[in-house]
């Protein structure tokens, strides 16, 4: 009785995954109405040369449509926040009409340090993990009454480690049934033969797999190339 | 003319050891540089101990004058004022200096596990924006310097923001 149970629960949950895979969608994903006008952002930097990449993409941006910005930025990662402050004192001294200070920092526990040992990696990990949860899916349905509740419309993802916890909060809400955002991973400049660890594993969860070297594509693997990007 | 030689954040033994070294030194000269500058970083070398404490030092090998000091916080004016630049692999370096743009001899650092250094320095070099070497042997990088041709470079595609901005827009509904 209870292993028909389980089984049943298995194959449930299997079906439910199979269907909000990228891989499987045939239609978009469930983001904001698109009558309206802005889209809420969220980046992660992940600090170092993965910070410097995904603010040089970010400032490509309009600013008065990706509105309001959330940077999320690892535990101990000063330098990422001050740069990030430091883009948007920056545009708005550019474009003091858009939307400024319309931006918010968000701190998570790091899924595993520089130098930490394997056995207390889990620990940590899931530490991190319920940070993201709390921001992706808890917090959202918690103010779910004020205005722009939601998490982001769009999440964009360069790596390293800590961005694959990040997706699989998203993936908890996908899983629900709940409001998620459009996923974007895009692998570093540097990476031109091999994919990095993150990029193997964000492959097939992302919305647009992106990378800037066509060879990293040769495996007819999914993902799109434009060339150099920053 | 003037050289200058980062090797990032942390230290780069083999490539500080290399620089200093005659055969370097000789070829600097020869291809008319009067002036070098290294950035040392954490580096184990013959002078470490003089710049210890975060001191600049200067010295005179070979009729030329060698400035080396551990770091700054920032390179680019270092940047700025080299006619060439001998780095590390790491990718910010290479986009800040071939943007400007400056000849780039790179030099990976076979020490980082991830060889994915050497990748990027390697895929640059043969498309012809900078020039990838190795500073185990130092001949290598004073046979690099020497036949280095800086009008053969092919110039660096500049930094295009349109092509992201308008990836992003079409995924979020605005095209």
């Amino acid at each position: 009785m209870i292993a028909t149970f389980t089984v049943v629960v298995f194959l449930l949950a299997a079906f439910r995954l199979y269907i909000i895979l990228p891989l499987s969608r045939t239609l978009k994903p469930r983001t904001a109405s698109h009558s309206i006008s802005t889209r809420r952002l969220a980046i992660f930097l992940g600090s170092g040369g993965h910070t410097a990449e995904a603010l040089a993409l970010l400032s490509t941006l309009d600013f008065s449509r990706y509105t309001p910005r959330t940077y999320i930025i690892s535990e101990g990662d000063i330098l990422s926040s001050q740069k990030a402050v430091a883009l948007e004192a920056s545009r708005a001294i550019s474009h003091p009409k858009s939307n400024n200070d319309n931006f918010t920092i968000l701190i998570i526990p790091r899924a595993r340090g520089v130098h930490q040992s394997i056995l207390t990696t889990p620990p940590t990990a899931l530490l991190s993990l319920l940070t993201c949860i709390y921001y992706v899916t808890v917090a959202p349905i918690l103010y779910s009454n004020e205005s722009n509740s939601d998490f982001a419309d769009l999440l964009i993802l360069n790596g390293p480690g800590t961005c694959f916890v990040l997706c699989l909060a998203v993936y908890i809400n996908k899983f629900a049934g709940l409001r998620t955002p459009s996923l974007i991973y895009i692998e570093s400049f540097a990476r031109v033969k091999k994919l990095s660890l993150s990029g193997r594993l964000l492959r097939p969860l992302v919305d647009k797999f992106i990378v800037q070297w066509p060879q990293l594509l040769q495996d007819r693997g999914r993902g799109e190339c434009h060339g150099l990007l920053v | 003319m003037r050289a200058f030689v980062t090797v990032g954040s942390t230290k780069f033994d083999a490539l500080v050891n290399s620089v200093f070294s005659e055969a370097v030194i000789l070829s600097l000269s020869q291809r008319g540089y009067t002036k070098l500058v290294v950035q040392c970083g954490n580096s184990t070398f013959e002078f470490a101990d003089f710049v210890a404490n975060g001191e600049s030092q200067v010295l005179e090998k070979e009729g030329v004058e060698v400035e080396y000091w551990k770091f700054k916080p920032s390179l680019q004016e270092e940047f700025d004022k080299a006619d060439l630049v001998i780095s590390h692999a790491g990718s910010g370096t290479i986009l800040d200096v071939l943007r400007l743009p400056k000849p780039l001899i790179v030099v990976p650092n076979p020490t980082l596990l991830d060889n994915h250094q050497e990748e990027l320095a390697t895929s640059l070099g043969d498309l012809g924006h900078l020039k990838a070497t190795t500073a185990v042997l130092c001949r290598d990088l004073a046979k690099t310097i020497e036949t280095f041709d800086v009008s053969t470079i092919v110039p660096f595609p500049p930094f295009d923001g349109s092509k992201f901005a308008r990836i992003v827009d079409e995924e979020m509904g605005f095209i």
